[in-house]
């Protein structure tokens, strides 16, 4: 993958808490269009590593290029308005505003918000029915949904999601994977995706990697016919 | 019946050796410390002896401003309430009564006495079950400004504005005065000390970290809060007292909550949370104020709040955690390394035979306003059954479970719980009959270690020590194997906030079942975790049900974990069970397949 050519380009980045390191010397290149999957059992740096791209934790080393153009000193806000969505494991809502003005917030112009809503709202018809409800009374699943639907209401150019399927139900998972292929072919929208559910990661993304220990220890394409096997391999010791 | 086996607290020896105590070194500090305050009024003019006597007061009244909002997390403005009676009973008793040693007792008794029946009263109507943080530190402002006004109302009795003065006291020489209040606060501090370093202050931080999580635990949260506070006032009126038997005067100020902010602001310069840094903070700025004061009456004023804002902004925690910092940086080894506690078996508890089902659930309802979203809930579980509840996202599944984990939850319907009535009550009370709750959310203690927040959860079955930590960790057998196959084992002191989102998830549910529960319920327990630390946890979960014939309630969406685990599964759909039937009935069924699953079954697996 040509650095110049991608829209995130990762080199060699070190982050982590305190005095522990948690990502090493990772790189990672996404291209304009395309989904790249980050696999791996617990603790082992996938998260830290899209909170680093943020600039919610800092370098230590290595950088992060959106664009071609260096972020990896930009705090968030400014990561963020690269066109770039973010949607992290914990559920960033706002409690007590309306599921409505939750999604209002996500949107850089007021003006299309209706045509977003109708668009996304096909693929979570809930939200449409209940824009006034208090979005702190969602379930954990709904809310999960909302989120989903804020970042790609913002038609964002680069997508981090972690997590998107915990807690979402089987049916739904399936309409997610349909409806992101979907967009992608519409929008030219990139996703870097941090999952546990193996199946739809394959799915859905073009290219995977496993995150071992804050590096990556194998990666693929997602078509090749083996990625399943040698994945469940990285995942079972 | 439950009662039997909830108040069977573990027996464990307690000898020396398993205990860690701060004692010997908490000892030489405060030899030390009492030997700085024994010299000192030789080497310091009477002015600044006059001024540190007030100080030094003053301070261990801040020490009980950091207990409360530093480790506790209880903003509190009405410290000086407290002392303002201590104060006052001293010179009431003496301008009123008489003076003498009999009456200096009498009126310090009563001061205490006074002080702790306030704080009872403040703590229950700051700290009942359902109250907000918010309630608290209204209730704790409010009180400094109504004692005042009671002051003010006093006539000739309080000597409303100017206050009492020229009342008998004993008039000792300033040194005498000095080393009692050095004396006081030194064992004020050395006592505190002991007490947040213990298991229990532990408990205190916890409870500033994750109230719900606590209360979910068993532990009752608002009688630690209201005790505490008592406590804090005892020591606030003894201060108080100390303050006008030597001055000689009191005024209505003494009570006020400008006072009772100031201490704040002492506690938040010198660093909340660190006991010592308020304690010095409180010296210093009392001390430069008094002699400043005088001088520059406006802008020491002035100068005291632009560098309160100054290190708010630059150094939220205060100055004493850069002192420490500083510190461990110049002196290699004085790094502490907080050694992990062994992880040990717990006793087993026997359980009594039982002839009542764990949970029957009869008619219950839930709504929020118009919205009905639980209707008509009738099920049993049953000894030894994995129950998984499935059902779409926004079925009502959570809401289930928050009416079977707190009695005030639903809207009606009746719960028993091995035959007894949950009733209306509060968290803890649920937990007491059996019920143990992981939630949703990964919800740890983020400050805490992997083994303390372990410890906080043993609260019920083993009750912390006050001034000592424990070198061991006892766990029954699954709590163990949780922590144990997850990873957790090599991470026992790391801070929760540090762990990995699935790892979390581990250590909460390792907490719930620390708790030995004979019903537990669990709300997506293995979300974020790989397929295979999941089939770990299910072959836990399943052991169990088969070998403790406990009764678990499993909200899962991943209906490949659900067929190979459960043994019995409900549907719920908008608020309704529709079907309660065998795993195969369940997960073959075309209701299922349509509503939920769609066309993959095992879309919300791990992998292949």
């Amino acid at each position: 993958m040509n650095g110049e050519a991608a829209i995130l380009a990762v080199s060699g980045l070190t982050s982590g808490y305190g005095e522990a390191i948690v990502v090493r010397g990772v790189s990672v290149a996404v291209a304009p269009g395309e989904i790249v999957a980050l696999l791996g059992k617990n603790g082992m740096g996938k998260s830290t590593l899209l909170k680093t791209v943020m600039g919610f934790l800092p370098a230590r080393e290595g950088q992060v290029t959106l664009h071609g153009r260096d972020v990896t000193r930009d705090p968030p806000y400014r990561v963020a308005r690269q066109a770039i969505a973010y949607t992290p494991q914990e559920q960033a809502i706002f409690q007590d505003l309306s599921v409505g003005d939750n999604l209002r917030l996500g949107q850089p112009d007021a003006r299309w918000f209706d045509e977003e809503l109708a668009r996304v709202g096909e693929v979570f018809p809930f939200l449409k029915e209940r824009l006034g409800q208090r979005a702190g009374t969602l379930s954990g699943g709904e809310q999960k949904m909302m989120l989903v639907a804020r970042a790609l209401m913002a038609r964002p150019k680069l997508m981090l999601v972690d997590e998107i399927t915990e807690g979402l139900q089987p049916s739904i998972i399936q309409r997610l994977a349909k409806a992101l292929l979907a967009e992608r072919a519409r929008t030219g929208m990139a996703m870097l995706l941090v999952e546990q559910n193996v199946r739809f990661a394959l799915e859905v993304a073009d290219r995977w990697a496993v995150v071992k220990l804050g590096e990556i220890d194998d990666e693929g394409r997602s078509d090749a016919p083996d990625a399943a096997a040698r994945i469940a391999k990285h995942l079972s010791v | 019946m439950a009662e039997h086996e909830q108040n069977h607290p573990a027996k464990r020896p307690a000898t020396a050796a398993r205990r860690r105590s701060d004692l010997g070194t908490v000892l030489k500090a405060g030899v030390a410390a009492l030997v700085v305050l024994g010299v000192a009024p030789f080497f310091l003019d009477i002015y600044t002896v006059n001024v540190l006597i007030r100080a030094l007061l003053l301070a261990a009244l801040a020490l009980t401003v950091d207990l409360l909002w530093g480790y506790t997390g209880i903003l509190t403005f009405g410290q000086s309430a407290f002392f303002g009676i201590g104060a006052y009973a001293c010179a009431l008793v003496f301008t009123h009564w008489g003076f003498g040693a009999g009456w200096a007792i009498l009126a310090l008794g009563l001061g205490i006495v006074a002080a702790m029946a306030v704080a009872a009263l403040a703590g229950w109507l700051a700290f009942y079950h359902g109250a907000s943080p918010l309630y608290g530190s209204i209730v704790t402002l409010a009180l400094p400004i109504v004692l005042t006004q009671v002051v003010f109302a006093g006539g000739r009795t309080t000597g409303s504005s100017s206050g009492l003065s020229g009342f008998p006291t004993y008039y000792w020489s300033i040194e005498i005065w000095f080393w009692i209040a050095g004396a006081f606060l030194v064992a004020v501090t050395a006592l505190a000390w002991l007490f947040v370093r213990s298991d229990m202050g532990r408990v205190l931080v916890a409870i500033r970290e994750n109230e719900t999580r606590c209360a979910y635990l068993g532990i009752p949260v608002s009688r630690i809060k209201i005790m505490l506070l008592v406590a804090a006032g005892a020591i606030g009126a003894v201060a108080g007292f100390g303050y006008a038997a030597f001055t000689n005067v009191v005024a209505p100020e003494l009570t006020g909550f400008l006072l009772g902010t100031e201490l704040l602001i002492w506690v938040a310069l010198g660093g909340r949370g660190t006991l010592i840094g308020p304690v010095i903070g409180a010296i210093l700025i009392d001390v430069t104020s008094s002699y400043l004061s005088g001088s520059l009456p406006f802008y020491w004023k002035l100068l005291v709040g632009v560098l309160f804002v100054v290190v708010i902004v630059a150094l939220p925690q205060g100055l004493m955690p850069e002192v420490t910092k500083l510190w461990r940086r110049m002196v290699p080894g004085a790094r502490r390394t907080a050694k992990a506690p062994t992880i040990e078996p717990a006793p087993v508890r026997e359980v009594a035979p039982r002839v009542e089902q764990p949970l029957a659930v009869r008619g219950v309802h839930r709504h929020f306003g118009s919205l009905q979203v639980l209707q008509g809930i009738d099920f049993v579980a049953n000894e030894g059954e994995l129950l998984s509840l499935v059902g779409p996202n926004g079925a009502g599944k959570t809401t289930l479970i928050r009416c079977l984990a707190d009695g005030y939850e639903r809207s009606g319907g009746d719960i028993k719980v091995f035959g007894r009535d949950l009733g209306r009550g509060p968290p803890d009370r649920c937990v007491a009959l059996g019920i143990g709750r992981k939630f949703q959310t990964a919800n740890v203690f983020a400050t805490l270690t992997v083994a303390e927040c372990l410890r906080v959860a043993r609260y019920r079955l083993e009750p912390p020590s006050i001034w000592s930590s424990d070198n061991t960790l006892a766990l029954p057998e699954a709590a163990r194997r949780i922590v144990e196959e997850t990873g957790l084992a090599e991470s026992l002191d790391t801070e929760a906030r540090h762990l990995a989102h699935g790892q979390k998830q581990a250590l909460e549910l390792a907490m719930v079942l620390a708790l030995e529960p004979r019903i537990v319920l669990l709300d997506e327990p293995t979300a974020g975790l790989t397929r295979n630390e999941r089939e770990r946890i299910g072959a836990i979960l399943t052991s169990l049900t088969e070998r403790e014939r406990l009764s678990i309630l499993l909200v899962e969406h991943d209906l490949d974990f659900v067929r190979e685990i459960s043994s019995r599964v409900i549907v719920l759909h908008q608020g309704k069970i529709v079907l309660d039937g065998s795993v195969k009935e369940v997960v073959g069924s075309e209701l299922v397949r349509e509503i939920y699953a769609g066309t993959a079954l095992d879309g919300g697996g791990g992998g292949p």
